[in-house]
C-alpha cells in the first residue's frame, strides 16, 4: 500500500514542477537534503551488484564517488536488472550470497528481493532523507522514470497517435521495443494485473507482428529517431537524453492515457547485508550532489529534497497514470512465462 | 598383469572432470520443467533453418574459392589462400555486432555515404554473416580433397569429348563430395553453437533462448533447452565422424593458367566476400575509433582477458598432455581422449549454465576466475590435445625405445625424449587456447567474477546499451587477436588447421 501513494506522490511530483504557486507547501515538508560533504568517508570493500549494462551514467556516478573514496574498494556485477535480481534469489537459495547492495533501474526487481525477506531494514535517518510519501522500511528509491510513446516527428504527428496502449496493437505502426529489459517487463506485469493475463497476451502476439526487437531501450529510440520505426516503447529518459545531445533530433515523447503505457515506476536500491559501509554507500546515492546531477544529466526524476523533475519533461498533470501496486510488480514470473507463451522474449 | 601407461590416471580424471557439464545438465533438468512446447518447437525450428542456410551458404561460397585457390595458378598464391581464410579466425559476433551497426536506415552506411540499405537482422542476417565466416572450414576441407586428386582422369574425360565443365561436374566433383560435406558439417556445427550472433541478429535459437532463461534463472528450463541442443550437436558430430577422407595417390593435380582479364575478373567477383567479413568490421572499429576516440578505453580490460586466457592455456596444456599420451599408448588411453572432446561438442552458453550451477553447489568457486578458467579449460582442451597429438604421434617410438634400451626409465626417457620432441605442439596448442579464450563471449557472460569484463563482454555490453562508439578499441583488439590465431593456425600441423581450429568453439 505504501507505494501506492508513492505513485500517486509521483503525480504531485508532476504538478509540483508545473505549478511553482505549491512549491512553498512542499518545500516546508521536505527533510533537509544532505550533501556528500557532510557524509563519512567509504571505507573497505562492497560488492554492489548494479542493473544497468556499460555506458549508463550511473557509471559516472560511482566513478565520482569511488574518486572521493580512495579507501573504498567497490566491485561492481554488472547485468541486466532482472538477471541479477534472480542471481541474488537463486545465490540466497544456495546460501552463497556475494552481493551486498543491488542497485536495479526497476522497483519490480527490488520486489522480488523484498518479497523473498532478503533486504534488510534501512536506518530511520536514512529514509527520512527521501520525502515522506517516498520512505520505505527496506529499500529506497534513487530516481522516478515514466513509461513513454517516443515517436518519430517526421513520420507522424502527435495527434496519429493511439492514447491507448491497447489501441497500439491495432494501429498499422511500426513499433520497436525492448522485450527484455526490466522495465518493459515490470510495465507487461502492470499490464497483466490492469487488464488480466489473456488480453495481455492477445496484445503481445498482436504487437509481436509489429514490433521490432532491440536489446536495450537506448536502441529503441535511436531506432524511433533515424525512422527504422514510426515509435517505441522506452522509459522517458532515453529520449531526452538524446534530445539534450541532438537537438534537431526527430523524435518526441507521447503518452497513453491511464493505462499501463504511461506507468511510473522507481529505479531503487536495497542493502542485502547489515553493514555501515552499504548503507554508507546508499547516503551517498541520496545526496543533493547525486540526485541532481541524475536529474540534468540523466533526466531522471530525483526524488528528495525540492530539486526539479527534469528539463523537458512534459508537465506532469496531463499525464494520467495507471493505479498499480508496484509491489506487485514483483511477481515477474508469470509476466515472463506469458512472455514467453506470446513468443516476445 | 598389464601394466597401465602412467598416463592413464590423470588421463582419467581429465576425462572424467570434461563429462562433468553434461552430468551436471542432467542433474539439473531432471527438476520437473516443461520439456517441449510450441515455443520450444519454433526455437528448433529456427536453429535447424539457420544450420541448414548457413551450410548451404559456406558451400556455395567456400566450393568455388578452393577451385579459385587450388587449379589456378593465382599470383601471390599464399597471400590470397591466407585472405581467404582469414574470416575464419575472427569471431562471428563482430561480424555480427558491425553488420547490425552499418545496415539499414540509420545505419553507418547511410550516415556515412547516404546509400539506403536494407536492415540485415532476424534469420538471413544470421545466415548471411554465419556463411561469411563459415566459409572457410568448407575451402579449407575441398581444398585438401581437390589438391588430392589426380588430374589424369579429367585429362581421359577431355579426351574422350567432355567440355571442361562437364568433366568437373562429373569426374571431380563426386571424389571430392566427402570433403565439402565434412567442412560444410564444420560450418553446421559453428551454426549451432553460436550465442553472439544470433543474439545481435534477434534470431531465437537455442543458444539465444538458453541465455533469457538464464537471465530469468530458470535454470533447469535451461539446463532442459542445453540437453536439446546438444542432441542436434551430437548428430551432427555422428554424420562428421562417418565421412571418410577420399584417399588417392598424390600426383600432379589440375592447373590452369588464366589471361590477366580473366584473373581480374575471378578476384572481383570474390571481393564482395572479403569486403563484407573483414574490410566492413574493420572499416566501421575505425570510423567509430575516429569518432569516439579512444580515451574511455580502460586498460584493464584487455589486462582481464590476457589474465585469464593465460591461465586457461597453461592448465590446458598441462591437462592435455597426459590426454595425448595416452592416447598414442593404446585403445583405452584413445578412448578417453574422445571423452574429453565433449567439450568440443559444448556450446558456450551451455557450458556457462552448468558451470554456474556448480558454482551454486560449491560456493568457494561460485563467481571465482577459477570456474571461468575451468571453463575455457573444458572448452578448448580438445585444441591443446590434437596440436600435441599431432606432434607426439609423428614422434618415432624406436626414440623412446631406444632410450629405455641405454638404460632411461621411463619418466627419463618422458622427460628428456617425449617431452622436448613435442614441445612445438605444447606450444601451438597452448597459444590456441589462449587467443580462443581471448574471443569467447557466452561463458564468460555467465561464470566472469564481479567486476571481471573482458573484451568480448565489454563488447557485450557496449552492444546491448547502445554506446557502439565505445567498441572500437575493444573491437580492433579482437580482430587483433584473431589475426594472431590465423598465423598460428596457418603454421600449425594440417590436422589441426583444417579440423579444430575454430569449429564449435564459439
Amino acid at each position: 500500500m505504501q507505494r501506492r501513494t508513492f505513485l500517486q506522490q509521483l503525480g504531485a511530483l508532476g504538478l509540483l514542477g508545473a505549478c511553482p504557486a505549491i512549491l512553498p507547501q512542499h518545500l516546508a515538508a521536505a527533510p533537509s537534503m544532505v550533501s556528500v560533504k557532510q557524509l563519512p568517508k567509504l571505507k573497505g570493500e562492497l560488492t554492489l551488484y548494479l542493473g544497468r549494462g556499460e555506458g549508463g551514467l550511473y557509471e559516472n556516478v560511482l566513478d565520482a564517488i569511488k574518486k572521493r573514496n580512495p579507501d573504498f574498494d567497490l566491485k561492481i556485477r554488472r547485468g541486466p536488472t532482472a538477471a541479477l535480481a534472480n542471481a541474488i534469489v537463486a545465490e540466497a537459495q544456495a546460501n552463497v550470497r556475494r552481493a551486498e547492495v543491488f542497485w536495479a533501474v526497476d522497483s519490480g526487481a527490488i520486489g522480488l528481493l523484498t518479497d523473498k525477506g532478503l533486504a534488510q531494514p534501512l536506518p530511520e535517518d536514512l529514509t527520512s532523507q527521501l520525502r515522506p510519501e517516498f520512505r520505505f522500511p527496506n529499500w529506497a528509491p534513487v530516481t522516478g522514470r515514466i513509461r513513454t510513446l517516443a515517436y518519430n516527428t517526421e513520420r507522424l504527428k502527435a495527434s496519429d497517435i493511439p492514447d491507448s496502449i491497447l489501441a497500439l496493437a491495432e494501429s498499422d505502426l511500426s513499433i520497436a521495443w525492448a522485450p527484455a529489459y526490466a522495465s518493459f517487463q515490470s510495465f507487461v506485469t502492470a499490464m497483466r494485473l490492469l487488464i488480466g493475463e489473456q488480453k495481455t497476451i492477445n496484445w503481445l502476439k498482436a504487437m509481436n507482428k509489429r514490433a521490432k526487437k532491440y536489446a536495450g531501450e537506448l536502441g529503441v529510440v535511436l531506432a524511433a529517431e533515424r525512422g527504422e520505426v514510426d515509435l517505441g516503447l522506452a522509459n522517458h529518459y532515453y529520449t531526452l537524453r538524446l534530445k539534450s545531445g541532438k537537438p534537431d533530433a526527430t523524435v518526441d515523447l507521447a503518452f497513453t492515457n491511464n493505462d499501463a503505457g504511461c506507468l511510473v515506476n522507481a529505479s531503487g536500491i536495497v542493502a542485502l547485508k547489515q553493514s555501515d559501509t552499504a548503507i554508507n554507500f546508499i547516503r551517498y546515492l541520496l545526496t543533493t550532489e547525486v540526485q541532481s546531477y541524475l536529474a540534468s544529466e540523466a533526466y531522471e526524476i530525483p526524488l528528495i529534497g525540492d530539486l526539479a523533475p527534469p528539463a523537458g519533461l512534459p508537465a506532469l498533470q496531463t499525464i494520467s497514470p495507471p493505479k498499480v501496486d508496484l509491489t506487485q510488480l514483483a511477481n515477474l514470473r508469470p509476466t515472463l512465462n506469458m512472455m514467453r507463451k506470446a513468443g516476445v522474449l | 598383469m598389464i601394466r597401465w601407461p602412467i598416463s592413464y590416471p590423470f588421463a582419467l580424471i581429465v576425462a572424467l572432470l570434461a563429462i562433468l557439464p553434461v552430468v551436471v545438465l542432467f542433474v539439473l533438468a531432471s527438476d520437473s520443467v516443461q520439456f517441449f512446447d510450441a515455443h520450444n518447437l519454433k526455437v528448433l525450428y529456427n536453429t535447424l533453418l539457420l544450420m541448414f542456410m548457413t551450410l548451404i551458404g559456406a558451400v556455395i561460397i567456400g566450393v568455388p574459392l578452393a577451385f579459385l585457390t587450388t587449379y589456378i595458378q593465382l599470383p601471390m598464391q599464399r597471400f590470397w589462400i591466407v585472405l581467404y581464410i582469414a574470416p575464419l579466425a575472427m569471431p562471428s559476433y563482430l561480424g555480427a555486432f558491425t553488420f547490425y551497426a552499418a545496415f539499414g536506415p540509420g545505419g553507418e552506411i547511410k550516415n556515412l555515404i547516404g546509400l539506403s540499405t536494407p536492415s540485415i537482422d532476424g534469420l538471413f542476417g544470421a545466415a548471411i554473416i554465419m556463411s561469411l565466416y563459415t566459409y572457410p572450414f568448407v575451402l579449407l576441407t575441398t581444398r585438401a580433397a581437390l589438391s588430392s586428386l589426380d588430374a589424369s582422369q579429367v585429362y581421359a574425360a577431355r579426351t574422350l569429348g567432355l567440355s571442361l565443365a562437364k568433366s568437373l561436374w562429373r569426374v571431380v566433383l563426386p571424389r571430392i563430395v566427402n570433403g565439402i560435406a565434412a567442412g560444410a558439417l564444420l560450418a553446421a556445427m559453428y551454426a549451432l553453437s553460436d550465442f553472439g550472433t544470433p543474439a545481435i541478429m534477434g534470431l531465437d535459437t537455442f543458444t539465444r533462448v538458453i541465455y533469457v532463461e538464464y537471465n530469468s534463472f530458470g535454470l533447469a528450463q535451461a539446463a532442459m533447452l542445453s540437453i536439446q541442443l546438444l542432441v542436434v550437436v551430437g548428430l551432427v558430430l555422428f554424420v562428421e565422424s562417418r565421412i571418410k577422407g577420399t584417399q588417392e595417390k598424390p600426383s600432379q593435380h589440375l592447373l590452369f593458367f588464366p589471361k590477366p582479364m580473366q584473373l581480374t575478373g575471378m578476384f572481383l567477383s570474390t571481393a564482395p566476400v572479403i569486403i563484407l567479413s573483414i574490410i566492413l568490421p574493420l572499416a566501421i572499429f575505425f570510423l567509430w575509433l575516429w569518432r569516439d576516440g579512444a580515451g574511455h578505453f580502460d586498460l584493464s580490460i584487455a589486462w582481464n582477458s590476457a589474465h585469464a586466457s593465460i591461465l586457461a592455456a597453461v592448465v590446458a596444456v598441462i591437462l592435455a598432455l597426459p590426454l595425448a599420451f595416452a592416447a598414442i599408448a593404446g585403445k583405452l588411453g584413445r578412448l578417453l581422449e574422445r571423452i574429453a572432446f565433449v567439450g568440443f561438442g559444448v556450446p558456450g552458453i551451455v557450458m556457462g549454465t552448468a558451470l554456474v550451477y556448480v558454482g551454486l553447489q560449491l560456493p568457494f568457486l561460485y563467481q571465482t576466475l577459477g570456474l571461468l578458467v575451468l571453463a575455457y579449460v573444458l572448452r578448448f582442451i580438445p585444441l591443446a590435445v590434437s596440436s600435441i597429438r599431432a606432434k607426439t604421434e609423428s614422434l618415432d617410438g624406436s626414440l623412446v625405445n631406444a632410450a629405455r634400451v641405454l638404460g632411461a626409465n621411463r619418466y627419463e626417457a618422458l622427460r628428456r625424449i617425449t617431452l622436448p620432441l613435442s614441445m612445438r605442439g605444447i606450444i601451438a596448442g597452448a597459444a590456441l587456447v589462449f587467443l580462443e579464450s581471448m574471443r569467447e563471449l557466452p561463458a564468460t557472460l555467465l561464470l566472469g567474477p564481479t567486476g571481471f569484463e573482458t573484451l568480448a563482454t565489454y563488447l557485450w555490453r557496449v552492444y546491448e546499451a547502445g554506446y557502439f562508439g565505445r567498441a572500437a578499441i575493444p573491437g580492433l583488439l579482437l580482430i587483433l587477436i584473431s589475426a594472431i590465431a590465423l598465423t598460428i593456425m596457418l603454421s600449425g600441423e594440417a590436422g589441426v588447421k583444417t579440423k579444430l581450429t575454430k569449429g564449435p568453439s564459439k
